[in-house]
Order: structure tokens, then C-alpha cells, then sequence
């Protein structure tokens, strides 16, 4: 129980060190581990069942070789892709836009900078501490979140098109 | 005397004979005038001659009287020398005696003078007004103080750190943010701050009022103080400013949002105009997508074709089609859908051109900002940073305004574009869903 609390006072320690922007980028944060979460999950669970689902609706296919049955195919496949690549673009977009939130909270904390210089002229280097930190921890933040969500998005890019393919040369087979 | 008495003779030629008888009695006259002036003489000689004998007497009455004063003068000055003498033994005794004393005396009056100083900055004299005055005295008098005085010094001294070291409330006017006294109970927190009804007093050194700040603190520091307040017992957390008042007055400088804007200048103000523009725009394009959507749904659940949503009026393409073959079926839906696709992709570029002209209008103003803060730095030199202050909050609130108008504008773009590629996917099913069933009768 100590440790919790004093973890989060941590947390909130380093929230305030980081001003507003901070909070922005946490929740930003927040909303692209569970989608990348929730995206993680469905190919572990929720996919090997509609895979299966959809290779029952071929394999129940006596004609597989016409035009329409082509057709059938085609719907298959990119109802499949759609369903595996739900999210994505956000994902991807949430990535992006990090490291412009760490970029803002910069430039916030260099407006903070500024106006304490502009109260205690430019020698009071300790009075400046707290907007230099106000500027560099959302960028790392950002960074941070930005480096590791990239990571994650390009692995589930690189599952939806490996699945396609897979579940493409499922259905040419059968 | 020849000549002379020819002249005279000359002279005396129209006379002569009327006066030969007066040289005689002439004559006579001047040999008894003689006489007399030897005897006037004489008598003057006698005269001087005694006078001579008085002088000598009076000069040697003086002579005696100069050594009488002499001798009074050598007296005196041994007198005084004895005096002087004494006066210095005594005035070493003095200082011997009271050499600590004076001392102490300097040292009271320089502690009045520095404890006025500081007390003239500090909020516990909101709450003992007239303090200063007994101070003053001290401070400022030549003659020494009294016992009196030095006591008062004491208990002031005193009673300035005991009272840093107590939270106390007490009831005394200060002034409202506008400038109108009114009645308040204050809180004292030691020497540090002062609160009245959740708010942040200052203290004003040269009314030796309390008034509150114009600017508070943020929220969750007035929320603190709003505990203090009401609180009973026990400790209490509360936001203390350590500076006695330094940050706290530099929280009136700093300028709010509005201030902060008007910061940014024209290239600010075209930012915000461009992405307000773009999230009116964003926002009226989604519910637009979502309203389609939603009609289209409504169209996949019921067999009724309305021509008020795209897929609607693919399908009644398709129904047109009648008994055309598949491939020609297949065209005419492609074509459909074609007509559709850009009505319902319409306005996504615009939205990412805005977000991506956003930053690039904030890199602008940067550039010009730097230009305005190079300027004055060509004129004033780099001395005063304030001067620069200027140009560079215009470059770094455009560059700040810039990102927050590219944003969420991004983040729009992203929900728009999803929504309607998801919109025309829909489309595409249902088409190739349209020609199977066909396919299939």
C-alpha cells in the first residue's frame, strides 16, 4: 500500500513538473495502449475464430471457381482486412500527433521560461528550472510514447497484411 | 632784505609821508612782541619740563602694573592648563566608564533601523499596526535611549519572531481586488502569506494594508486555502509562497490566455481564424458522414430503395441495369460508385491542408518574432532581456498556436477520413453483394 502511494505521489510529482501538456500527452497515451492493447487481443483470441468463420463460408461453397464465386472471394478477403485494420489509422494518427504534444509542451515551457525572465532578468538560473523542465519532459514523454507506439502499429500492420495473405492462399487452396 | 626794503619803499612811496611816524611804533611793537614770546617760552619750557617729570612717573606706574598682569596671566594660565589637564583625565574616565554603553547604544539604534526595514515588508504588521513609529524614534534620535525604548525594541524583536512561527486569524479591512475597503477575517500563515475567504492577500508596505491579488493562484492552491479556513484542528496542507510575496506578484505579471493571444500578433490571430475555420468545417463534415451512415444502415435493413443516401442510388443503378449481363452490371455499379466516392471524401484535403499549414504559419511568426528580436537586439544590445521579451513570446505563442490548431485538426482529419473510407467500403460490399445475388438467381 506504501508503495502504491508513494509511486503515485511520484507520478503526480512528475504530471506537475511537466505542466499542462503533460496531461494531454498522458491521455493520448492512455487511448493508444488500449487500442494497440485491444488490437493485440483480438488477434490473439477474437481472429482464429472469424478466420474460421470465414473459411466455413467458403469451404461451404460448392462452386469455387467462377467469376461470382471470384467475387465471393474478393468480399471475403477485404471484409477480413477491414475487420483486422479497424483502428489502425488511429493508432497511426495518435502516434503521430505525439510528438507534436511534445513539441507544444516545449514551447509552453519556453514561454514560461521567458516570462520569468522577463520578472527576474536572465541570472536567476534556478527560477528558470521549472519551465526548462516544463519544456523538456513532454518532449521526452512524447518521444517516448511516440518510439514505442510506432513499434507496436508497424507489428500490427505487418500481422493484418501477414493474415491477409495467409487467409488469402487459405481460400485459393481449399 | 635790500630788496625787501626797496619793495617796500616802492610800496609805501603814495603813503610815505603819511606814515613815517608808524615804522617807529612798528618797530617798538615787534621788540615787545619778543619779549613776550621769551617769556611765553620760558613759561612753556617750565610747563614741559614738569610735564616730563609726570610722564616718567606715569611710565613706571604702568611698568609696575605690566608686572602686576604678567604675573596675574602666568597664574591664570597655570590654572588653566591644571583645568585642561583634569578635564582630559576626566573625559578618559567617561570613556573608560561608558565605553560598552556606547556601543550598545549603536548597536540598538542600527537594530531599530534594520528591524524597521524589515518590518516595514512584513504582513504580521498588517496585524500591529504602529509599530514603526516606536522604531523610528529609536532609529533616528541622537540623544540615547531610554530604557523605555530599548524595552519596546526588545518586545518588537520578540514579538515579530514568535508571531513568523503562528497561524492566527484576525479580523481587520482590506482591499478587494477593485479597491474597495471592506471588513475581512484575514489568516495569517507566519510571515509568509495572508488569506481571506480562500483568497490570496498582498501586503502593501506603504498604506500598510492588505489587499487581495488580482490573479490568484491556480485552483487547486484555493481550494487549499479554502481548507485552511475552515479547518479546526490538526494540520492542514496549504500553498505557501517562502519569497513573502515575490511569486506571488509575479503571478500578476505573467498574462492570461486573451493577453497571451494578442502575443502572437496578426499571424496569431490569421492561425486561430484558419483553425477555427477548419474545426467548424471538420465537425460539420463528420455529423454529415454520420447522418449518411446512418441512413445507409437504415437502407441495408429494409428492402425499400430511398434515393436520399448513396447506396440507395447504387442499388437503384443497379436495379436499372434490369436483366443487363454481369459484366455490364458490374460497370454500371462501379460507375455509381464513382459518382458517390467523391461527395463522400469531399473536404478531407481541405482539413489536411489546414493542419498542415497551421505549423507551417507558426514557423512564420517564429521567423518574424526572431526578426523583431534581432532588430531590437541591433538596437538596445543584448543587456536588457525584457526589451527582447516581445519578439520572442510572438515567436514562440504563434509556433504554441500553431501546433494547437494542428492538433486536433490531425485528429479530425483522421475521424473524417476513417468515416468515409469506411463509408465507401460499405459501398463496395454492397455492390459486389448486389451483383452476387443477381449472379446467384
Amino acid at each position: 500500500m506504501d508503495i502504491i502511494t508513494t509511486q503515485l505521489d511520484l507520478i503526480q510529482r512528475f504530471l506537475h513538473a511537466g505542466g499542462s501538456v503533460l496531461w494531454f500527452i498522458l491521455l493520448v497515451s492512455v487511448g493508444l495502449w488500449c487500442l494497440i492493447i485491444e488490437r493485440l487481443l483480438f488477434f490473439r483470441f477474437s481472429y482464429p475464430q472469424l478466420r474460421e468463420h470465414w473459411l466455413g463460408l467458403w469451404r461451404q461453397r460448392s462452386d469455387k471457381r467462377s467469376q461470382h464465386a471470384r467475387h465471393i472471394r474478393t468480399g471475403i478477403i477485404s471484409e477480413a482486412q477491414i475487420t483486422m485494420s479497424k483502428n489502425i489509422a488511429v493508432i497511426k494518427m495518435l502516434v503521430s500527433i505525439c510528438p507534436l504534444m511534445g513539441l507544444l509542451g516545449t514551447v509552453t515551457g519556453m514561454i514560461h521560461v521567458f516570462d520569468v525572465m522577463a520578472v527576474t532578468g536572465s541570472g536567476n538560473a534556478r527560477a528558470m528550472a521549472d519551465g526548462v523542465s516544463q519544456a523538456t519532459i513532454p518532449t521526452m514523454a512524447g518521444m517516448v510514447i511516440a518510439i514505442a507506439g510506432l513499434y507496436f502499429s508497424k507489428l500490427i500492420e505487418e500481422r493484418v497484411s501477414d493474415e491477409t495473405h495467409h487467409l488469402s492462399d487459405l481460400l485459393q487452396n481449399h | 632784505m635790500k630788496k625787501l626794503i626797496l619793495i617796500t619803499l616802492m610800496l609805501a612811496t603814495p603813503a610815505a609821508i603819511a606814515e613815517h611816524l608808524d615804522l617807529d611804533q612798528l618797530l617798538r611793537d615787534v621788540k615787545r612782541s619778543q619779549g613776550t614770546e621769551a617769556r611765553i617760552n620760558r613759561v612753556r619750557e617750565a610747563e614741559f619740563l614738569a610735564e616730563k617729570n609726570k610722564q616718567q612717573q606715569l611710565l613706571h606706574e604702568a611698568q609696575v602694573e605690566l608686572n602686576q598682569q604678567q604675573q596675574l596671566s602666568q597664574q591664570l594660565k597655570s590654572h588653566l592648563d591644571a583645568n585642561e589637564q583634569e578635564l582630559m583625565e576626566l573625559e578618559a574616565k567617561l570613556k573608560n566608564r561608558s565605553g560598552e554603553l556606547g556601543e550598545l547604544f549603536g548597536v540598538a539604534r542600527q537594530a531599530a533601523g534594520d528591524l524597521k526595514a524589515d518590518l516595514t515588508n512584513s504582513i504580521i504588521s498588517a496585524q500591529f499596526p504602529g509599530r514603526l513609529e516606536q522604531l523610528d524614534k529609536i532609529a533616528n534620535s541622537k540623544a540615547l535611549p531610554t530604557i523605555e525604548q530599548l524595552e519596546k525594541l526588545w518586545f518588537t524583536l520578540q514579538q515579530e519572531m514568535t508571531e513568523s512561527a503562528k497561524v492566527v486569524s484576525f479580523d481587520t479591512k482590506i482591499q478587494t481586488a477593485s479597491g474597495e475597503p471592506r471588513q475581512a477575517k484575514v489568516v495569517r500563515i507566519g510571515s509568509f502569506n495572508a488569506l481571506a475567504d480562500g483568497k490570496y492577500l498582498r501586503y502593501l508596505s506603504e498604506t500598510g494594508k492588505l489587499s487581495e491579488l488580482a490573479r490568484q493562484p491556480e485552483d487547486k492552491y484555493l481550494d487549499l486555502a479554502e481548507n485552511l479556513l475552515t479547518a479546526k484542528q490538526g494540520p492542514v496542507p496549504v500553498g505557501i509562497d517562502p519569497t513573502r510575496g515575490v511569486i506571488l506578484s509575479m503571478l500578476i505579471q505573467t498574462p492570461n490566455t486573451t493577453e497571451r493571444i494578442d502575443q502572437g500578433g496578426i499571424i496569431g490571430y490569421i492561425i486561430l481564424f484558419l483553425g477555427a475555420f477548419g474545426l467548424v468545417y471538420a465537425i460539420v463534415r463528420l455529423v454529415m458522414l454520420t447522418l449518411t451512415w446512418r441512413k445507409m444502415q437504415n437502407q441495408v435493413g429494409s428492402d425499400q430503395i430511398s434515393e436520399d443516401n448513396p447506396l440507395g442510388r447504387v442499388i437503384a443503378a443497379g436495379e436499372q441495369a434490369g436483366s443487363e449481363d454481369n459484366e455490364t452490371l458490374e460497370l454500371l455499379l462501379d460507375e455509381a460508385i464513382t459518382r458517390e466516392v467523391p461527395a463522400l471524401e469531399k473536404g478531407q484535403s481541405m482539413i489536411k491542408l489546414l493542419a498542415a499549414v497551421a505549423p507551417l504559419l507558426g514557423l512564420l511568426g517564429t521567423v518574424t518574432g526572431m526578426i523583431s528580436t534581432f532588430q531590437s537586439i541591433s538596437l538596445f544590445g543584448t543587456g536588457d532581456p525584457k526589451l527582447m521579451a516581445s519578439g520572442i513570446s510572438q515567436a514562440l505563442v504563434t509556433t504554441m498556436l500553431g501546433l494547437c490548431v494542428a492538433i486536433p485538426l490531425l485528429f479530425l482529419h483522421s475521424l473524417v477520413a476513417s468515416r468515409s473510407r469506411m463509408l465507401v467500403q460499405i459501398l463496395d460490399e454492397q455492390s459486389a453483394g448486389i451483383v452476387s445475388r443477381r449472379a446467384g438467381k
